[in-house]
């Protein structure tokens, strides 16, 4: 099935993205190029359709991605006549479309130096703010991105989509307490997303595992990633990636033994004894077996998991159980 | 028993052409137009600066971590609470630091709060003139006799609501007045214009009431309202939480929900 054109084409495969940017043509023929906005038209013609301009932004996107810089450029410009060239969003998404297209440094340099420009003149232009931040990290310069992040979250703290990208730079510089805060900000603002759940489980695991960690900051990390992981679980039945999250933190914990688990002062959260942590793990093998094989033969009511995760999760199985033979 | 005899009025046929028609399509019309003048009318939506926004949001924070602090373990809600409960006494959010503890400025005088309350005119106008227009015409040409006779019968109650204008004590309900067919069109076109004009189309009157009527959105950051005070009830709000924490024995909750 291809994927559909409302949704944001941002976790889409190559393929899927070409499905969608071929579909590019047939939408741009079957709809007028510039709506009219006069009276007796929209009574004619019904309610101008939201989805439209929708459809037109992750047209731009998947095309770009593509290749299909003329498509991108013609659902560029009905957006432009229909918002005018002034609107926020359509600012970022030219530059985004004049990114794609930059051949060199030099000319991203320019694209910058614009979304400069359009930022003195309004300082609360966000979607352009954070197409500079991303413009900033892919050309390298990941500082300059995190503190223009910085900047943003300072007058906008209820962004969710900022402080994420902010905890991804902060982990790509090895910045594990403050990619952990920068998580932690996102669940305040979304507090029943299990994904972010699970995602700030992996950071707290992440944090645990790398080099030079105390003994008392390995469990209080070890201590929140279990938890993490299972409320991600609970709010989320079938989470393959809380269930892989639980499985390999509980497997770290007991291939360490008991080591001597002082309990933590009370403000903290303690490790769970060991039996419960067994008993995790034998819940979080089990299930992962039955994903794993309902996925593969592709049961009806199983097929929503990605490949990758699912082949992830056979390969830590098998490692378990080899490990289990020696 | 004896039946009631069935009322028969003798009317002109011509009465459906030229009066019910008419005013259907008067109030179709004027329900589409009213609906451009609004669209016309609008205000763009105020550009906030910075400062304002920084404002707001450095609030919605507060409050976000104040509802949602479950989420959070106990030291990390801890030090956001002490950092912000910090930033909001010592007035770090304001968006003109220098104006705490004085009062706040007079809504009249205040430019930004002026244009908002001309907004509000300006629909109200568009709201009462037609209306008024339309009834006056009504009221001119077509008051005083009935034009239809509803196909269903009708409680004496409806009287007052299908007769207005025709003070006949002794008439069958069924029979309907011009006036009152014109309050049947305010309240009953609304579907006709979800039709014609989207489904948030500003023609119809009623719904601008019923939003009116409603709690404002924006009340919270509405002008009048001293952002410094908020402030300081949000940072006691915070202060006085009970933490607790959702990841409070999350693993027993699971192995007992959960079995293999």
């Amino acid at each position: 099935m291809a994927p559909s054109v409302l949704h944001p084409p941002s976790h889409l495969s190559p393929a899927e993205a070409l499905a969608v940017s071929q579909q590019a043509p047939g939408i741009l023929r079957a709809s007028a190029a510039a709506v009219s906005s006069s009276p007796l038209a929209s009574l004619l013609a019904g309610p101008e359709d939201p989805e439209l301009w929708l459809q037109y932004e992750n047209l731009i996107v998947s095309c770009l991605r593509t290749g299909d810089d003329l498509a991108a450029n013609a659902c560029l410009r009905r957006l432009a006549i229909r918002f005018t060239a002034g609107n926020e969003r359509v600012q970022a998404l030219r530059g985004l479309v004049r990114e794609a297209e930059a051949k060199n440094n030099g000319e991203l340099e320019r694209v910058l130096k614009e979304y400069d420009e359009i930022l003195e003149a309004n300082d609360t232009n966000i979607p352009v703010a954070k197409r500079r931040i991303a413009l900033l990290r892919s050309m390298g310069r990941l500082p300059d991105a995190a503190s223009a992040l910085v900047r943003l979250l300072d007058f906008s703290p209820t962004d969710a989509e900022a402080w994420s990208e902010l905890s991804d730079i902060y982990l790509s510089q090895g910045l594990y307490p403050q990619a952990i805060y920068a998580v932690e900000e996102v669940l305040v603002l979304a507090p029943n997303a299990w994904n972010i759940h699970a995602r700030l489980g992996e950071l707290q695991y992440m944090a645990a595992t790398a080099p030079g960690v105390s003994t008392g900051s390995y469990q209080k990390y070890m201590a929140e990633a279990i938890k993490r992981f299972s409320r991600s679980i609970e709010l989320c039945d079938d989470y393959l990636r809380g269930y892989y999250g639980l499985k390999l933190v509980s497997k770290k914990l007991l291939s360490n033994g008991a080591k001597a688990m002082k309990q933590a002062d009370d403000s903290e959260f303690a490790l769970p004894d060991t039996s419960t942590v067994e008993r995790l793990n034998e819940l979080a093998t089990a299930k992962l077996a039955a994903i794993v094989r309902h996925s593969t033969a592709r049961d009806r009511g199983w097929r929503g998991y990605s490949e990758a995760d699912v082949s992830a999760a056979r390969v830590l199985l098998t490692e378990d159980a080899s490990a289990i033979k020696r | 028993m004896a039946q009631v005899p069935v009322q028969t009025i003798h009317r002109d046929p011509q009465l459906f052409y030229w009066i019910l028609f008419p005013i259907t399509i008067v109030m179709i019309i004027t329900g589409v137009l009213r609906h451009y003048a609004t669209v016309l009318m609008a205000s763009a939506p105020k550009h906030l600066d910075q400062k304002t926004t920084r404002e707001q949001r450095a609030m919605l924070h507060g409050i976000n971590v104040r509802g949602n602090h479950h989420v959070l373990s106990k030291p990390s809600f801890t030090a956001r609470r002490d950092a912000l409960i910090t930033a909001y006494e010592s007035g770090a959010f304001l968006k003109d630091p220098d104006n705490r503890g004085q009062p706040p400025p007079n809504p009249m005088t205040d430019p930004g709060a002026m244009e908002g309350m001309m907004g509000m005119m300006k629909n109200q106008m568009a709201m009462i003139i037609p209306n008024t227009l339309i009834m006056s015409w009504i009221n001119a040409f077509f008051s005083g006799y009935v034009i239809m006779k509803l196909p269903f019968p009708l409680t004496i109650k409806f009287k007052s609501m299908l007769q207005a204008g025709v003070a006949t004590k002794d008439m069958d309900p069924r029979w309907m007045s011009s006036i009152s067919w014109y309050f049947l069109c305010i309240f009953g076109l609304q579907s006709v214009f979800n039709f014609l004009l989207g489904s948030e189309n500003a023609a119809n009157q009623m719904a601008q009431q019923m939003t009116q009527m409603g709690p404002q959105a924006g009340q919270m950051f509405g002008p009048g309202v001293d952002p410094n005070k908020q402030f300081l009830a949000e940072a006691e709000n915070l202060a006085v939480i009970e933490h607790h924490s959702v990841l409070d024995g999350v693993e027993q909750r699971l192995l007992d929900q959960i079995k293999v």
